[in-house]
């Protein structure tokens, strides 16, 4: 490998408080571009806040937040242009069909896309051609996602945050959502992603944290042909269990 | 990627935001129900003003039925003072043009008012016929519904601008686009307020036309529409913002537009009418009765001292007969007038303050300052009340000396000279 | 019956943590305070100052130095229609219409001197009293409190686990209404304890503060029972909340307001200088007492000379002027009569098509209902308007037989230097002259007036009762 490029996401030394309480407390991770990193926890332990901090809805009192280079707290509406975001349920307008969906959040976005560039990238999201033009009333998580992630690729972004993407999704979901992960990861996106699903994180990350009282206990890099001890990992995110 | 000029974007933003907006039922049902409320509050206005210029055109020939028949008796005698006395004389005050959109007062006080060269004080406070049962709730106009069913209606389309996101789960997200929310918000509280307002002042600038009203005060009236629909979306965007649930919201508002539009001024009115006491208007009229009453038992010539110290150009007069002469009359009937002048100057100041007191009212409860400013562009106010018995005094006294050159100096009065009379105007 | 009291428990700690429903709560009934207060003082200024002006018009009378009695006429007499004591339960049209009213003979006179007129353009939001406070303020409270109150169950799921533990949804409904109806109970008490008071500081008939209590607790009761309903049917609490205040707005504010409108265009009324001008009109055709050759006054002369069996006007035994005064009096009176029942006969065909619409909004029913039986309402006022003119017409028919038989028709005639003096009769008579008394209207009577708006409101609540029954079979069915 030649030089390697700087990450996309970088936290150094985060400290972050809420009141009285700490909630990330000297937190550091980084995020390279084309890779996934997992971030595990409890709850409790800092994860959502993680987020938050890297979109600008908190401040650091110390430490250091970039994204694409850029410090949220000090430009959000700079971050927030390298940055798509999805929450763990993703909620759109129910009003409106998928493509609508994707024109108004990719113009919202400042970033308009033709209808064909839209229905392409539904397509390549997994969306079913039949639900391009239905109202997304009836759509399940798993569709929402999938939307959503189609708008993140069109707008471009180096960086993906997810929250819980596959919380609620049943098996066959679940996979879609794995195969379109690292599909997106694959373009060169920076996806961190926050998670309680530690199989999906085996199967998809290329970096596993664990987050606990707001700063990595442990993380893990993705090596060799099985990638992690799942084993291992299990017993250090669940506990040993006494049998 | 950029195939889509970047310019277009906010064009489909706003599209999109009036397409979401009309797939809303709520929304949707909201801005059709203040079209159908707001063109049947000027369509209402529009009837009653309707009503009440054919009134108006209805005095010439009942008028010209009645004097007639006067005229043909009082020619056979042709005494200038039973012509006095008889003759009734009509007054009006027709709407303006942007009566329809307030009607304030002119559906209780009278806009027609027949006056003789009498005693005027005994004249000038009556009132036409109306039922009070159906003025009792007060009127339906273009008034009422911008001031009493307008913030519903904000209420109603913007009470979850704010908390309707992040119900729906989609604030965060929003927040995360560059931009953030805030755009979003605005955008929508404009076009909100924007469709809102047409709807409602729409219907009203098409009858402001209609009727010919002035541009000035039709677009004035429009401004203060805006801005009192406007007030009501800050106010909610801010519940909205601050605020927790939606229904939390929308109760809190619902509560807070209870308080502004009907408890406060009936507060209010209560407090103005005991701060600033009126002396009963039945007191003038009870004096000035004493006083004309009064010159039947004292000295003919001493009423005549009295009137001809205030009214020199009739002093030259030739002395009373010994027999009655309506000069007397009608000359115990002015002094009785003025006896009382004072009083009735108090009166009109009180009314004027208590109508001040209320319009100042309006610089803290807006509902009280859109319908004060509405009914004073719209001349339906208390203010305009006195303004049209101003207007019937100072005609008065044009009658007075009408008939007085008649009768002081003795001069017949016959049937041509009833056309001679003067004729009320408007201005 | 216990699981009725649980649930309905369950619902009032709900209300108690509700910070903002207490403070409206607190505050409505405060409100209800201030407006007993306010509007008892000041029902009580309005009577003692028309009481006052009475008095002193009364006295003025009857100071009257001797005069010829057709200056009395002229004189004339002011009276004012006194205030009942349940005006500061419900001031009804009091304020719209003139209390004060000058009767002189040939002429029908306004009642002058309304509070409209007089005030601001406040007045015309609404007065603060106590029915004002039941019939606006207190439905829009029950809404606040209750909306949520079954819908909140079904939104948040909480309803099947619910009747899953043993309740009935029969039960359930009437814990919940029993909750609502007891905030009612909170919210009506004060008000019905200053009617209480207003009725036994004065010597007021049970029957109209009866038919006032049941009109109100059957007004509150179905605004409880309707958002009981709402609640139930519908699936969300904000859209339960929105549908009632839709359904408050259109049927307290929007309703009250539209309906006059619709009963002036289709009753039109005549206004005053139409009136006049036709009652003028029919006087010169009935007859010209001031013209000699006129065929009514002439027959009326041969008959009077008949009677009197003389052939001369100047042979009678008693002053023909005040004869024809007399006689010309009947007529204008008789005219007077016809003109103004015509009227009134088209106000009362417009408020009964408002009553009529008061079948869509109970509101407009209890507003009729209240001022019935307050005795403030429209017939109120004709009521006074009708013993007045009936006073009016005693008083000037009195005058003009004194003249008839108190100044001869020579002294009448004459204008030599004392003839001043002999037409004048001597004061004694004026005091002699009993003084404007009102009739309030018997308390059975404005029982009876109230009857079709206590149907109306009894109606609706039957209706909604039924309703609601039909609902709770449905509830948790979706």
């Amino acid at each position: 490998m030649p030089t390697n490029p700087p990450p996309s996401i970088v936290l150094e030394d985060v400290i972050l408080a809420y009141g009285e309480h700490r909630v990330l407390d000297g937190l550091s991770l980084s995020v390279a571009p084309g890779s996934i990193y997992a971030l595990l926890g409890g709850n409790g332990a800092g994860k959502s806040t993680t987020l938050s901090a890297l979109l600008g809805f908190a401040k650091p009192e110390s430490g250091t937040i970039l994204v694409s280079g850029i410090d949220p707290a000090i430009a959000p509406d700079d971050a927030r242009r390298q940055v798509a975001y999805l929450p763990e349920n993703v909620a759109l307008y129910e009003h409106l069909s998928a493509v609508e969906n994707s024109d108004y959040l990719l113009a919202l976005s400042g970033s308009p896309r033709s209808r064909d560039t839209i229905i392409t990238a539904l397509d390549a999201a997994g969306l079913q051609e039949r639900a391009w033009d239905q109202r997304l009333g009836g759509f399940s998580k798993g569709m929402r996602q999938k939307v959503a992630i189609a708008v993140a690729l069109l707008r471009e972004v180096p960086v993906l945050l997810l929250d819980e993407p596959t919380s609620g999704l049943d098996p066959r979901a679940t996979g879609d959502f794995n195969r379109l992960a690292i599909a997106v990861r694959d373009r060169g996106t920076a996806i961190l992603m926050v998670t309680h699903d530690l199989l999906s994180a085996i199967d998809i990350a290329d970096r596993i944290g664990f987050l606990d009282a707001g700063r990595i206990a442990e993380e893990v890099e993705a090596a060799g042909p099985d990638r992690f001890d799942i084993r291992a990992l299990h017993a250090r995110f669940a506990g040993p269990v006494a049998v | 990627m950029g195939d889509t000029p970047v310019g277009d974007a906010l064009m489909r933003i706003w599209m999109y935001e009036a397409r979401l907006l009309m797939r809303s039922r709520l929304a949707a049902f909201a801005l059709i129900l203040m079209a159908v409320l707001s063109i049947a509050a000027v369509i209402a206005g529009l009837w009653e003003v309707a009503s009440q210029r054919a009134a108006i055109a209805r005095i010439a020939p009942a008028q010209a039925d009645d004097i007639g028949a006067v005229a043909d008796w009082i020619d056979k005698a042709k005494d200038p003072g039973s012509a006095a006395y008889y003759s009734f004389h009509p007054t009006w005050d027709a709407p303006s043009p942007l009566a329809f959109a307030a009607i304030g007062m002119r559906d209780v006080a009278p806009y027609i008012l027949r006056v003789r060269a009498l005693g005027l004080e005994a004249q000038i406070y009556d009132g036409d016929v109306y039922n009070a049962e159906l003025a009792l709730p007060g009127r339906f106009d273009f008034a009422f519904v911008l001031v009493f069913l307008g913030p519903l209606f904000v209420i109603a389309l913007f009470h979850d601008l704010v908390s309707g996101e992040r119900e729906a789960g989609r604030a965060r997200m929003l927040a995360a686009l560059p931009g953030g929310s805030r755009h979003i918000i605005w955008r929508r509280g404009m076009l909100r307020l924007a469709l809102l307002s047409t709807t409602l002042a729409a219907p009203f600038v098409a009858g402001a036309i209609w009727s010919g009203a002035d541009g000035v005060a039709t677009l004035t009236i429009v401004a203060v529409a805006i801005a009192y629909l406007a007030f009501w979306a800050a106010i909610t965007t801010l519940v909205s913002w601050f605020g927790r649930s939606s229904v939390a919201n929308a109760a809190m508002l619902a509560a807070i537009w209870l308080m502004t539009a009907l408890i406060a001024p009936t507060l209010a009115h209560v407090a103005i009418n005991q701060t600033i006491p009126v002396d009963q208007g039945a007191e003038i009229v009870l004096a000035q009765r004493e006083q004309v009453n009064r010159a039947w038992d004292i000295p003919r010539e001493e009423t005549m001292r009295q009137f001809y110290a205030a009214h020199p150009e009739w002093a030259d007069s030739p002395p009373l007969p010994a027999t009655f002469h309506y000069k007397w009359y009608f000359a115990f009937h002015q002094v009785g007038d003025e006896a009382v002048a004072a009083k009735v100057r108090a009166y009109r100041a009180g009314l004027e303050r208590r109508s001040q007191a209320a319009a100042a009212l309006g610089w803290i409860l807006p509902s009280v300052g859109v319908q004060a400013i509405l009914t004073r562009l719209a001349g339906t106010d208390l203010i305009a009340q006195l303004d049209y018995q101003d207007r019937v005094r100072a005609y008065h006294r044009r009658l007075r000396n009408f008939y007085y050159a008649y009768m002081f100096r003795d001069r017949p009065f016959g049937k041509a000279d009833f056309g001679k009379a003067p004729r009320f105007s408007q201005d | 019956m216990s699981v009725v009291r649980l649930i309905a428990r369950d619902e009032w700690r709900l209300m108690v943590r509700n910070r903002v429903a207490v403070i409206g709560l607190c505050l409505t009934v405060l409100l209800t305070l201030v407006a007993i207060a306010t509007s008892w003082t000041h029902q009580r200024g309005v009577a003692d100052l028309r009481a006052r002006h009475q008095a002193a018009a009364s006295e003025a009378f009857d100071a009257q130095p001797d005069r010829h009695p057709h200056r009395v006429v002229h004189y004339g007499h002011f009276i004012f229609r006194p205030l009942g004591p349940l005006a500061a339960f419900d001031p009804g049209v009091d304020a719209f219409t003139g209390n004060s009213m000058f009767l002189e003979g040939h002429r029908q006179n306004t009642a002058n001197f309304g509070d409209v007129r007089q005030s601001s353009l406040l007045i015309r939001f609404g007065q603060l009293t106590p029915a004002f406070v039941l019939q606006v303020v207190a439905p829009l409270l029950l809404i606040f409190l209750g909306y949520g109150a079954i819908a909140r169950e079904t939104e948040s799921g909480t309803l099947r686990p619910l009747m899953l533990q043993g309740a009935s949804r029969a039960w359930i409904v009437l814990g919940k209404s029993m909750a609502l109806g007891a905030v009612a109970l909170i919210v009506g008490a004060p008000a019905m304890a200053g009617l209480a008071l207003i009725a036994t500081q004065s010597d007021t008939s049970l029957f109209p503060v009866l038919a006032i209590a049941i009109g109100y607790a059957g007004y509150l009761a179905l605004w409880t029972a309707a958002i009981v309903l709402v609640s139930a049917i519908v699936h969300r609490r904000r859209d339960a909340l929105l549908a009632l205040i839709a359904i408050w707005a259109v049927t307290v504010v929007l309703l009250p307001r539209v309906a006059p409108d619709i009963a002036s265009v289709r009753y039109p009324l005549a206004n005053r200088i139409q009136t006049d001008v036709a009652i003028a009109r029919d006087l010169r055709a009935m007859g010209d007492s001031h013209d000699p050759d006129d065929r009514h006054f002439a027959a009326f002369k041969q008959r009077t000379l008949a009677r009197y069996g003389v052939s001369r006007i100047e042979d009678l035994p008693v002053n023909y002027k005040g004869l024809l005064a007399l006689e010309g009096e009947q007529m204008t009176s008789a005219l007077f009569d016809r003109y103004s029942s015509q009227s009134f006969a088209t106000q009362e065909q417009q408020n009964a098509l408002v009553r009529a619409i008061g079948f869509l909004s109970p509101t407009i029913a209890l507003r009729s209902l209240s001022m019935a039986a307050a005795g403030t309402d429209l017939a109120g006022h004709r009521r006074f308007l009708k013993q007045a003119e009936a006073y009016r017409y005693s008083l000037v028919q009195r005058l003009n037989r004194l003249q008839a038989e108190g100044v001869t028709y020579a002294d009448d005639n004459a204008d030599d230097a004392g003839a001043d003096r002999r037409k004048r009769v001597t004061a004694a008579n004026w005091q002699a002259i009993p003084d404007f008394a009102y009739r309030p209207m018997a308390g059975s009577d404005g029982a009876i007036a109230a009857l079709s708006g206590l149907a109306v409101i009894l109606g609706w609540l039957i209706a909604a009762a039924l309703a609601l029954a039909w609902a709770t079979r449905r509830l948790g069915t979706r």
